[in-house]
């Protein structure tokens, strides 16, 4: 009998857990779709996404495959996007690249962790600003004041050479740009995270979890980070883009994913010796998908956040 | 000593060529070389000057628009640039002069002359040439200049060169015009490293570290302005020793101008095409997209040269897995060569079979070019113990974008093999520093004129059996570095080719490289500028340039 009650009990809240997600993505997409903005952010970054996710599906050529007698091709029935310097089909290395950014990790030959290297740079980088941020922000004093002009000095020195530093010290690969991004990152959303809690502690909730006894820690990841998740997921939106930017600059400094890994950013390097030889094929598309695939993670969080700023 | 008139072994040479067993080209070469004038060689191989052809057409004046790269410099000899060497060749100029076909000639040398042992050279300085300055030209400057070579303060790339076989104390000075080398062991190449891109002779009398600041060279041309990452603006003087084909003092021109315009080739190219500038100086750039852009261009001549310039696939022999042959043969034999040439470099330049001696060096001797065998590669890893495969590390400059292409191309082809390489790409700076160092890579090496110099430089032990410093694989092969001494001191091409087919064989067999392709290299200009040549390792020799088309 107990059992059937705790079944029971156990069936509800999953129910209720199943129910509660089902509409707060029915809330994300309702916020979404009345912007039109949103809208169309929305749908280049699906494309991006599901491109990356069935990738296999999409071309019958693995993305290393070399014709070597078909270098530099146009546009063609064979290879609809046309063919690099080695042979190797555009379309095949644009969809595997999509998924190096937004859908797997490679972090070695056998190794290959789900999430973008994109997504991860960025999650880490959240997850270091956020507890610095947090940290900052609550307890204040000189931890705030050694924490915030140490990451101030790291916010003097231009991003690019940031990156530079970083990846030319510790050396090209896909966990190195992740790390590098986390860094990169990490000033930034430490520095919004501990605005939001410097307001969100003054807030009567945070005051009753305070008289309550509950440890700062508790405060500080239950009762104001939650809180603060907002403007910290639309942040981390544009940061992807950031992060994809930064991904092809290391790529086209030849410091990104060591070849012939299909990075955006070193083909469009590789490419670009091409242009003027008459085959700009392989820089022009992988410009084209960095770029489209920012700008609509840009519209998408520039849509979501007017959306939500008038809803507030 | 030698003959007073010629050196001994030239009849002899001559008589090679004659039976056939010596190209015109090899004669002139080595006929130069022992100190017989160009002309005189030419007459003996029977060609006959082409430059009468040329005196009708001649137009004087104009100014010549270059674009390059302008570095900071002070001693020519520290040069580490072709760059500036190309710009300041103008004002100032070398002892000899090797041609676009490999051939050494006397410059502001009259002649040299070796002795039999080729260990006692005497070099004759040209007589009535003057500095910019007004000085005149004599030994004095020969013997400082050489002096500032081997001075290990100086830190000139000379240095490395010549101190092998000569010390400072080995320089003699005859009398106003004449020098002498006496050489601590057997030598022919001495007049071709006369001509390193860094061995300008320097006025005694006014060098004082830094050229720019007294510009005194012996050179057609004044330094009338030096800008780092600016320009390097040069005025022809009306008093040089050189006559053109018109009987007046070279040069044509009224001018040079040398425009920085950094060292990505699009901006090169881009000014070449508007014709913004009449030559694109390849100096230290260079590569397949001048030959690509502008080989269908009707108003641009690009002239291609084959030269020993090469991407070395070089094994680290004292690091495992590279010790055990087997495996740096199995490597060998996963270069697809006819496919790495057409990806890599598009088909411009000469398929290379793992030995450092390209087909235009005198003393080649012609050798088949290895299959790609990826079935035979495996069987001999699995021999060597790797029935699995094995996991590599290759290091490769990402700014050479053809040595990029050639490791993707190799990993790619390399796969059925069992070889498993993971590509380490790095800026090309960041590799220079430990080229030496790493296991595994793909180095640049230059084009170098005889076979020997590039051997002696790269794959022997020094006399306590060390690598020497730039033996950056560290393989030291008793048998090869005997024959590589015993070629050094051989005249005789077709006895040299003997050893050089042994040398050859034993790097196919047992050495520590793999060569897939020699570049091209290429010089491009306007149509309207003349007598241009394209020259193997760069250098830009416009001496007797002329334009068909005024500029200012």
């Amino acid at each position: 009998m107990l059992q059937v009650a705790e079944g029971t009990s156990q069936g509800k809240t999953s129910r209720r857990t199943g129910r509660r997600l089902f509409l707060g993505i029915r809330r994300t997409f309702s916020l979404i779709f009345a912007s039109r903005t949103a809208t169309v952010g929305f749908f280049i970054v699906a494309f991006w996404v599901s491109a990356a996710v069935f990738a296999p599906l999409l071309t019958p050529y693995s993305p290393t495959y070399q014709d070597w007698k078909a270098p530099n091709q146009g546009p063609s029935a064979a290879h609809p996007l046309g063919t690099d310097e080695l042979g190797r089909d555009l379309w095949a290395r644009l969809l595997y690249g999509a998924r190096i950014v937004l859908v797997v990790l490679p972090v070695s030959q056998d190794l290959w962790l789900p999430g973008g290297t994109a997504l991860w740079g960025v999650a880490a980088s959240l997850a270091l600003g956020a507890f610095l941020g947090l940290v900052s922000g609550y307890k204040g004093g000189w931890i705030d004041e050694v924490v915030m002009r140490l990451l101030d000095a790291m916010m003097a020195v231009p991003v690019i050479l940031l990156y530079l530093i970083f990846v030319a010290a510790m050396g090209a690969s896909a966990v190195n740009v992740v790390l590098a991004i986390a860094i990169v990152g990490t000033p930034g959303i430490a520095r919004l995270v501990r605005g939001l809690t410097l307001d969100i502690r003054t807030r009567d909730y945070v005051r009753a979890a305070e008289t309550r006894g509950e440890s700062p820690w508790y405060v500080m990841f239950v009762e104001i980070l939650p809180n603060a998740k907002g403007p910290i997921i639309i942040d981390a939106m544009l940061r992807v883009g950031y992060a994809i930017f930064a991904m092809g600059t290391l790529g086209f400094l030849g410091l990104g994913l060591p070849p012939p890994s299909p990075d955006w950013g070193s083909m469009v390097a590789k490419g670009r010796e091409f242009i003027l030889a008459g085959s700009p094929w392989a820089a022009l598309w992988p410009s084209v998908a960095i770029a489209s695939l920012v700008v609509g993670l840009n519209l998408l969080a520039d849509g979501l956040r007017e959306e939500a700023m008038r809803y507030q | 000593m030698a003959d007073k008139k010629h050196h001994p072994l030239i009849p002899e040479l001559k008589a090679q060529m004659e039976r056939g067993g010596l190209s015109r080209r090899d004669f002139l070469r080595y006929a130069t070389l022992l100190g017989l004038s160009a002309t005189a060689a030419g007459r003996m191989a029977g060609l006959v000057s082409p430059r009468e052809v040329w005196a009708g057409s001649i137009r004087r004046g104009g100014v010549l628009k270059v674009s390059s790269q302008v570095h900071k410099v002070t001693h020519p000899a520290q040069f580490s640039w072709i760059a500036p060497a190309n710009q300041l060749r103008h004002v100032a100029e070398y002892l000899t002069l090797t041609d676009s076909d490999n051939i050494t000639h006397p410059y502001l040398l009259e002649k040299w002359e070796a002795s039999e042992d080729l260990k006692t050279w005497t070099l004759h300085l040209r007589k009535g040439v003057t500095f910019n300055n007004g000085d005149p030209f004599t030994a004095d400057d020969v013997v400082f200049t050489l002096d500032q070579w081997l001075n290990k303060d100086v830190a000139s790339s000379m240095l490395g060169l010549l101190s092998g076989y000569l010390d400072p104390t080995g320089i003699e000075k005859v009398n106003d015009h004449q020098v002498r080398l006496h050489l601590k062991r057997p030598e022919i190449a001495v007049p071709e490293h006369l001509f390193h891109y860094p061995a300008l002779v320097l006025n005694h009398r006014t060098f004082e570290g830094d050229f720019i600041k007294n510009p005194h060279g012996t050179g057609p041309y004044t330094l009338v302005e030096y800008r780092e990452g600016e320009r390097c603006v040069l005025k022809a003087r009306s008093d040089y020793w050189q006559k053109g084909a018109d009987g007046k003092p070279l040069p044509y021109l009224d001018g040079m101008e040398f425009i920085d315009m950094g060292g990505e080739m699009a901006p090169h190219i881009a000014a070449i095409k508007t014709g913004e500038v009449d030559v694109i100086d390849p100096g230290d750039m260079g590569g397949t997209d001048i030959f690509l852009a502008l080989k269908d261009d009707p108003n641009i001549t690009v002239l291609p040269v084959t030269t020993g310039q090469v991407r070395v696939l070089r094994m680290r022999v004292d690091i495992k897995p590279w010790t055990d042959n087997r495996v740096r043969q199995a490597l060998k034999l996963c270069q697809n060569r006819e496919k790495i040439l057409a990806l890599a470099y598009h088909n411009q330049g000469l398929l290379g079979q793992d030995f450092h001696v390209y087909p235009k060096h005198p003393e080649y001797c012609e050798k088949p070019i290895p299959k790609y065998d990826p079935d035979k590669a495996r069987e001999l890893l699995k021999q060597a113990g790797y029935p699995n495969g094995l996991d590599v590390n290759l290091a490769v400059g990402s700014d050479w974008s053809d040595v990029v292409r050639y490791a993707e191309i190799l990993k790619e082809d390399a796969a059925p093999a069992g070889f498993r390489i993971h590509i380490q790409t790095m800026p090309a700076s960041q590799y220079w520093e430990k080229w030496t160092e790493v296991d595994l890579g793909i180095t640049p090496w230059t084009h170098r004129p005889l076979g020997t110099m590039v051997l002696n430089l790269g794959y022997v032990a020094d006399d306590e059996g060390k690598p020497v410093p730039w033996n950056e694989t560290r393989w030291v092969d008793k048998e090869f570095c005997d024959l590589v001494a015993k070629a050094s001191g051989i005249l005789d091409v077709e006895e040299r080719r003997k050893v050089f087919c042994v040398l050859e064989e034993i790097m196919m067999e047992r050495g520590p490289v793999g060569i897939s392709y020699w570049r091209n290299v290429w010089t491009s200009a306007r149509k309207w500028v003349h007598n241009l040549k394209a020259h193997p390792t760069n250098y830009l020799l416009t001496h007797e340039v002329w334009l068909s088309k005024r500029t200012s």
